[in-house]
Order: C-alpha cells, then structure tokens, then sequence
C-alpha cells in the first residue's frame, strides 16, 4: 500500500515537472532581455508593438464572431439530433470530428480552390469577405469541441420531456429553444466558446494562408526574428488560456441549471 | 354532446399498430383513467390528445372543436409528466409563470395566478426555490400547478406519481384528486398501477393491446370484470376452468358439484368449457347466511399478507385462492388438510376472452 502510494507520488511529480519546468525555462528566458538582470523588458516590448495589439484584436474579434455563429449552428443543430433525429447522431458526430482528422492546410486549399475570386462565391475576393472565410474556417476548425461540449451539456437534461412541456403551455419553437433549452445547456456552451477561443488565438495555418493579421501568423514572425519576445508571448498565450479555463470554473460555479431529480 | 371526444383513433408506427379503433366520450369535469400493462397503447392515446403524436385515422375533440390536425401548443392542454419536466433554470415562481409569460397575460394576472396556483399547491412558501432544491413530490405539485395555470381545456396526467416513494404516491394522488374537483377540470390520467386508478376515477379505460377492453366505474371493473385480460389485471382473480350444464339454467359444473350463476350462458351450449371468476374476499372457510355453495377442496398453502391470510386450495383440477381477515387466535389451514369453501354462487362471474 505504502510502496503504490510512494509510486503515485513520483508519477505526479514526473508529470508535472514534465509540465513545468519547460514553462519556468520559458519564463525565466523571457526575463533575461536585458544584460545581466532580470526584467520585463520583453513583455514592454510585445505590448508596445502596435502589429501585436492589432492581431491580437482581430483574432479576439474573430474569436468571439466564430464563438457567437458556431453557438447558433451547434445548438440548435444538438438540439434537433436530440429531440427529431437520435437515428442520425453517429452521422453527426462523425461529420463534426472531421476537422479533426484532415489537417488545416488540406481544409484551406479546398476553401481556396472553392471560394478564389474567379468562383461562384468569391469569398476571398475582398478583405471582409476573406474575414468571412476565415470565421467559417474557424467554426469548422473548433466544431468537434463545441458539439461534444453541447452535446454532453444535453445529455444531463431530457430535451424531449421538456420541449414536450413548454409545448403543452403554448410555447412556440424560439422560446423552447432560447429559454427552456439554451439556458441548461450554458455550461457546455461555455467549455465550447472557451476551447473555441484558444483555438482561433492560436491558429496559424488558416489565417496565414488566407492571408489574415491574425495573431497566430505574428507569433510565427515574432518567433522568427526576436529572440526573448517570442518566450514572452507563449507565456502571455499561457496566462490567457488559464484566465480562460479560470474564468470557466467561476463562470460554472454560478450555475443554477442542476439537473431536476429523476 | 361530450366535452372529449375521441373517435374511431388509430395509431401506426410504421408496420406495427398500437391502437385499435379507440372510441370514447369523457364529460366535462370527468376523471377518466387509462389503466394497462407497459405498452398497451394508453400513453400514446394521451400522447395522440396532447397532439405530441398524430393519429393515423379517427378525429379528436374537445369541446366539439377538432384538434387532431392542431399543433401541440395549440390546444390548451395542461400536461403532467412521470419525469416532472419543471424547467431547471427556472425557479418554481417562474416554472409555473412561464405558460402565462408565453400567453403575453400582464404582469400583474401572472403574479395573482402563480401566487392562487401555489397557495392551491402549498408551496407559496418555496416559490424562489429551484427545481433541485426539492424533493420529488414537491416538484410534482410545482408540475401540476404549472400545468393548471394556464387554466386548461384538459389536464393530462402521464403517469405522474411512478417517480415517488409509495407513501407520497397516496397522498399526492388525494390532493391531485381534491385539486381536481374543485377546479371541475377534464382529466385524463395513465397508470399501470390499479389500485390508484381505483381509489382516483370517476371512470376507468383497461386497454390491452391497443384496444379498450373495458370501460366502466372502478365498481364496475372490479366487481364485474368484461374480459379474461381486465379480470386478471384488475385486483386477484381466481379463474376457473368450469363446463356450461345447462345454459337454459345457467348452471355450470364445477369440482364435480352442479352451480347456478348469475350471469348468462345463453350464447353457450352444455358441454362447452368456460372460464368463472371469483374474487378471494368472496369465499371463505366459514358458512355465512350468504355463501350458499359449498365445495370441499384441500390445502395447497397459507399465506401471511399482513392484515389477511391468503390461502390457496385445490378444486377439482383448479386452484382457488381465498383471504381470511387476519386474527391473532386464528390458526390458518395446514397443507393437505380437506376444508370446504363457502362462496355465494352469484359473485362467481362467467369470463369471456
């Protein structure tokens, strides 16, 4: 007992000295800007860079758009598998784990071949269509996270019974939807939009094809060309992750939706 | 002219019919309960009144108003579930506001009729409550005062007491029941539980495979079972095996021994085997000014049940149960020992398939 224990412990520490010390080595890096002394001279200089603040905005912009439109298409999409289609669900959850099994560059060539200014819909014949593009590309990219988040979120209520419910007392398709289902399934909803945002500040391979000022291509130029700055940004990539994981945690400590008793 | 109507109802899942040419009229302010086995088509009757499935064929109406082609949430039916289906977002002051919020009714209308609904429920005290923060009968009351505060054209109960502890299940069904007259609402109610749809209805379904075997008051079912399938589902029941003597007399013979019943055998003839009913409270080791039919038989077993002593006996080539109030200077039967059974002839009842 005492020697499984003993075990236990060294397992958790190789772990996390796996884990850790790479992070601490970056970190204590990112500190050695200036000679001799440790300082922030590296975070200065990467909050300064007017590129680092504008694609750090567009790829908090199009996180947050990517967020909002893959809500409104998984979970209704979730809902209707659920209720009308539980048939269909092994289709639908082979389709969502596509983008997991065909790399980004694949996906993106085909949007290019697809979506070029000379065809049918010419997405990338201008910026804002390119941006479009882009937010489609991401939704696609986070959609095998946000249906399981959502999904899982659904599984904990019975979506039948309580459609069935507020169907009885008048209530039409929309408020279903927006007040009695969407609410309970916030906190699946929310492991979705925050796994979706790490995604989308970290992509590189779409925005850079598409030739987007997102963040993923700065930190592939900054990491390039600068020796102590690009430590600096994984370590602030990090902080924002856990902020988001964080924030996660409090946002589901508040939740009232506790599954009715059966 | 009924105030519910449903006529000629079939029901289709593809290839498999689950409902079979379901007739029946309910007055208004009626307590009617849909009672059978697991699948016997009862909650997809109530379904098919909810609008949540539609009929193959047949209409349904309410108050000489079609509804079959309506929407569900087109037809003012108040709805209780097995599995409560309150809104877990929502706390039971909203849960039971939400139908009226739906219907646009004023603030003011939604506050008055949630405050009635709750006080007629007892809950007043834990409005603010959500639904995890009660206990299960708490959150059928939340149920059905949310289901009545639309103020219903029918309610509809889906075996709403199976989720709850057997002591809670008698005394919610009273309240359901006191509740339900004194708002003198039409309600429709699934069990596959007999004694609550005996002690609740003021008319009771037996459905057997799609089909209503019978429909009568709980007296009716009880004492005068229509079918072999309502006898044997509806309270014990000894079926006998017995052959038609005389069906001019309507006598049968029974363990070599000649009796004359009340019901008729006209549609038979001498010789033909029939089935005879004959509850356990019926018959008894001790003769009564009553029991006017003796036949000896000899002890299979005795049972103790608590406040009766059921004990089983061997007739001829039947078995026939019978139950004897309990007494503590009572010594029930041994097995093997010969008795004789007192019954009186008119309570055995001829049984047709």
């Amino acid at each position: 007992m005492k020697t499984q224990k003993i075990w236990a412990w060294v397992a958790i520490l190789f772990g996390s000295t796996y884990f850790i010390l790479p992070l601490i080595a970056t970190f204590e890096f990112s500190l050695r800007m200036r000679r001799g002394e440790y300082s922030f001279d590296a975070y200065r200089s990467v909050f300064s860079d007017v590129q680092f603040r504008e694609s750090f905005s567009y790829s908090i912009l199009m996180a947050l758009l990517t967020i909002v439109f893959g809500v409104l298409l998984v979970v209704p999409t979730a809902y209707w598998v659920r209720l009308r289609l539980p048939q269909f669900r092994p289709v639908v959850e082979f389709v969502t784990l596509l983008p997991l099994v065909i790399p980004a560059i694949v996906i993106v060539f085909g949007y290019l071949r697809l979506y070029n200014s000379s065809s049918l819909i010419p997405f990338t014949g201008s910026a804002r269509g390119t941006d479009l593009l882009l937010m489609f590309a991401f939704m696609t990219l986070s959609l095998p996270y946000m249906y399981r988040s959502v999904d899982t979120a659904m599984r904990t209520i019975d979506v039948t019974t309580l459609t069935e419910a507020a169907q009885s007392l008048g209530a039409p398709w929309r408020t279903i939807l927006f007040r009695c289902i969407f609410p309970n399934v916030m906190s699946g909803v929310l492991s979705g939009a925050f796994i979706t945002f790490a995604i989308v500040i970290g992509e590189f391979t779409m925005p850079s094809l598409l030739n987007r000022p997102a963040f993923g291509p700065y930190l592939q130029l900054i990491g390039a060309n600068r020796a102590y700055e690009p430590p600096a940004l994984a370590i602030i990539a990090f902080a924002i992750t856990w902020a988001s994981i964080g924030l996660l945690q409090l946002l589901s400590r508040f939740n009232k939706t506790a599954p009715a008793k059966p | 002219m009924s105030f519910l109507d449903l006529s000629a109802i079939q029901k289709s899942f593809g290839p498999v019919q689950v409902v079979h040419d379901f007739n029946m009229s309910i007055e208004k302010g009626e307590f009617v309960s849909f009672l059978g086995p697991s699948g016997c088509g009862k909650t997809t009757v109530l379904r098919m009144i909810a609008g949540f499935e539609t009929p193959s064929a047949g209409t349904i109406r309410i108050n000489n108003v079609d509804q079959t082609s309506l929407k569900p949430n087109q037809r003012n039916i108040g709805m209780v579930f097995q599995a409560y289906a309150l809104f877990p977002n929502m706390t039971v002051f909203e849960n039971v506001a939400f139908g009226l919020k739906v219907a646009g009714k004023p603030r003011a209308e939604i506050e008055a009729r949630v405050r009635e609904m709750l006080s007629l429920i007892r809950l007043d005290h834990l409005a603010s409550r959500y639904p995890y923060q009660m206990s299960g009968g708490q959150q059928q009351r939340v149920a059905l005062a949310r289901a009545l505060a639309v103020k219903p054209q029918v309610l509809l109960l889906d075996e709403p007491l199976s989720a709850l502890d057997a002591k809670i299940r008698v005394s919610l069904r009273e309240e359901i029941r006191a509740i339900q007259r004194q708002l003198g609402i039409t309600t429709v109610f699934v069990t596959h539980d007999q004694e609550e749809a005996l002690s609740i209805s003021d008319r009771i379904v037996v459905m057997n495979a799609g089909r209503a075997d019978q429909i009568g008051t709980p007296s009716e079912i009880y004492n005068k079972p229509a079918t072999r399938f309502v006898a044997s589902f509806v309270g014990t029941l000894n079926l006998i095996d017995a052959e038609v003597e005389d069906p001019a007399t309507n006598r049968i013979r029974l363990g070599g021994h000649s009796i004359a019943i009340r019901d008729s055998l006209a549609t038979h003839k001498a010789g033909d085997r029939i089935a005879v009913a004959l509850r356990p409270e019926a018959a008894s080791l001790n003769p009564s000014s009553r029991a006017d039919t003796q036949i000896p038989g000899e002890v299979i077993s005795s049972s103790f049940l608590g406040s009766v002593i059921r004990t089983r006996l061997k007739v001829g080539g039947n078995e026939i149960s019978f139950d004897m109030f309990n007494d503590p200077g009572l010594t029930p039967p041994a097995p093997g020992e010969q008795v004789t059974l007192h019954f009186a002839a008119r309570d055995l009842l001829a049984i047709r398939d």
